[in-house]
């Protein structure tokens, strides 16, 4: 039975979707039969960002109006075995989803599946109401900035009160923090929330911290999944936030300001 | 015309306040029986009869008419200042403009029936505080992050909160309010007009702080007792907030 994931975070453009594709293209290199659903209807962007946009043929809404089936519909990723793509419908809106039948679509994904990742569309309105509502667990976005913590706290008393799991009684949601866009330098001078801060005020378990990184701003623009880009930074940091999400132990990087060398400070070398 | 006028010609400006008020709630049309209770409650606590004002709910007599100037005349007498008259019907409302009484429409069932759990209200004979006349015998707690956007109550009871209450958040309470965490949203206690009171934080960071209708912005608080262990009362009309400890 697939585990199912909610990629969450209230507020918009703090890294959302890149998360989404990121993690799964981590799970699914690790191993683990994915699907990562596009729930930004009228929005779409995870096509994009897994740089499968020119192979969109139908979408969720059609799965959901019954006008394709959900093996037409769902894309199969190009670059890693077991992962899959299912867009989000960018002509209609938001009252195009239906509760039933998001769950009849999660129904049938949890057979084939082991990791269904829900990308939420920013806000607290439909979209995101329904992609949270069926999750097991939450991975909740936070960038270093008051505006996203407090977001991310609606988000995660929204979660632990209008989700199946809160209405039924049932293990609450598990939830995950994942911090974003992480400036250990703007933290250290004082501009930033430091890691700390936001730990205390969300108060629940940090998944991942990926540090803002040029790297992920061209794997966006390319379509490659950032968890590809082993060499960089942020490409590490995602591939750890998903050793944490299988459960291993891994300690934290990227948190702390790098030291630069002396010749690196001399030539005005630049991080990668 | 302008609405904008001269400053200097301005004799008053209307503003919206909530301020604490005291209903006396009838459960008897019959005046002597009123005067007899008013008289026990006097020799209680004398010191709530200062010409406290006081609303007089009639909703839950079921009589069309009322012997409302005489009830109010045995208010007086006890030094309790009649202001307004709350439900009743058509005669009863007449009879309020008649006294010079305002009159407001009763409160729907949901919160009258909170109303009814508030302890009763009980006025210190100086300024200690005693915490055991202001806590009502049932409490609520809540074990867990009160987080943005939720609102947590406790309209009959003391609140206790166990974990932090984080900002944009909102705790309410008839009685104290307790947090043994950080307080960085809005806590409003006394909230049907005990001013007795009082709100107690791990760490104060708070938006408003409010006991009893009389708030402090966090703009208003000091800022040495940000960040501490702290607590709030209401003391000499003012709201005073203290370290803890």
């Amino acid at each position: 039975m697939a585990k199912i994931i909610v990629v969450t975070s209230g507020k918009g453009g703090v890294g959302k979707t890149t998360s989404a594709a990121a993690i799964s293209t981590g799970l699914a290199l690790r191993g683990k039969k994915t699907v990562v659903i596009d729930f930004d209807v009228g929005l779409r962007n995870l096509d994009l960002i897994m740089g499968c946009e020119r192979r969109v043929v139908y979408d969720l809404v059609n799965v959901i109006q019954g006008e394709a089936g959900l093996n037409q519909a769902r894309i199969r990723d190009k670059r890693v075995e077991n992962l899959f793509i299912l867009p989000a419908s960018q002509t209609r809106d938001k009252d195009a989803l239906t509760q039933e039948g998001v769950e009849k679509i999660l129904e049938q994904l949890k057979g084939d599946f082991d990791y269904i990742l829900c990308d939420s569309p920013a806000g607290i309105e439909r979209g995101a109401q329904l992609a949270m509502y069926y999750a097991d667990e939450a991975i909740v976005v936070t960038n270093p900035e008051v505006s996203s913590v407090r977001d991310s706290d609606r988000i995660l008393g929204r979660l632990g009160s209008k989700t199946q799991r809160a209405e039924q009684g049932l293990d609450p949601v598990k939830e995950h923090l994942l911090i974003t866009r992480y400036k250990p330098a703007r933290v250290t001078s004082g501009d930033m929330l430091t890691l700390d801060d936001i730990r205390e005020i969300l108060a629940i378990d940090l998944l991942g911290l990926i540090p803002e990184s040029e790297a992920v701003l061209r794997a966006s623009n390319q379509g490659v999944p950032v968890t590809h880009d082993a060499s960089s930074d942020a490409g590490q940091a995602y591939t750890d936030t998903v050793s944490r999400l299988l459960g291993e132990e891994m300690p934290l990087r990227f948190h702390e300001m790098q030291r630069k060398s002396l010749l690196s400070r001399m030539f005005g070398g630049s991080r990668r | 015309m302008s609405l904008n006028a001269n400053s200097a010609d301005v004799a008053f400006t209307f503003k919206g306040g909530m301020l604490p008020m005291t209903v006396m709630e009838l459960t008897s049309a019959d005046p002597e029986r009123i005067r007899r209770q008013l008289a026990g409650k006097l020799s209680q606590s004398p010191a709530f009869f200062q010409h406290t004002p006081v609303v007089l709910s009639v909703e839950k007599l079921d009589e069309p008419h009322l012997a409302l100037e005489r009830i109010c005349a045995v208010c007086r007498d006890h030094k309790l200042l009649p202001v307004a008259v709350r439900g009743g019907a058509e005669p009863i409302r007449q009879s309020a403009w008649a006294l010079g009484l305002g009159w407001f429409a009763p409160v729907e069932e949901g919160r009258a029936r909170a109303l009814e759990t508030v302890a009763p209200l009980n006025e210190p004979e100086d300024d200690d505080i005693k915490p055991a006349t202001a806590v009502s015998v049932t409490t609520r707690l809540y074990r867990g992050t009160v987080r943005s956007g939720q609102q947590l109550s406790a309209a009959g009871s003391d609140l206790i909160v166990i974990g932090a209450v984080n900002a944009g958040a909102e705790v309410l309470a008839a009685g104290s309010i307790h947090v043994y965490g950080a307080l960085r949203g809005r806590a409003l206690a006394g909230i049907h007009g005990n001013t007795q009171a009082g709100i107690y934080c791990r760490e104060l960071e708070a938006e408003l702080l409010s006991v009893a209708g009389n708030y402090k912005r966090l703009e208003d608080i000091d800022s040495q007792l940000l960040g501490r262990s702290a607590e709030v009362h209401f003391i000499k009309e003012q709201l005073e907030i203290k370290p803890l400890g």
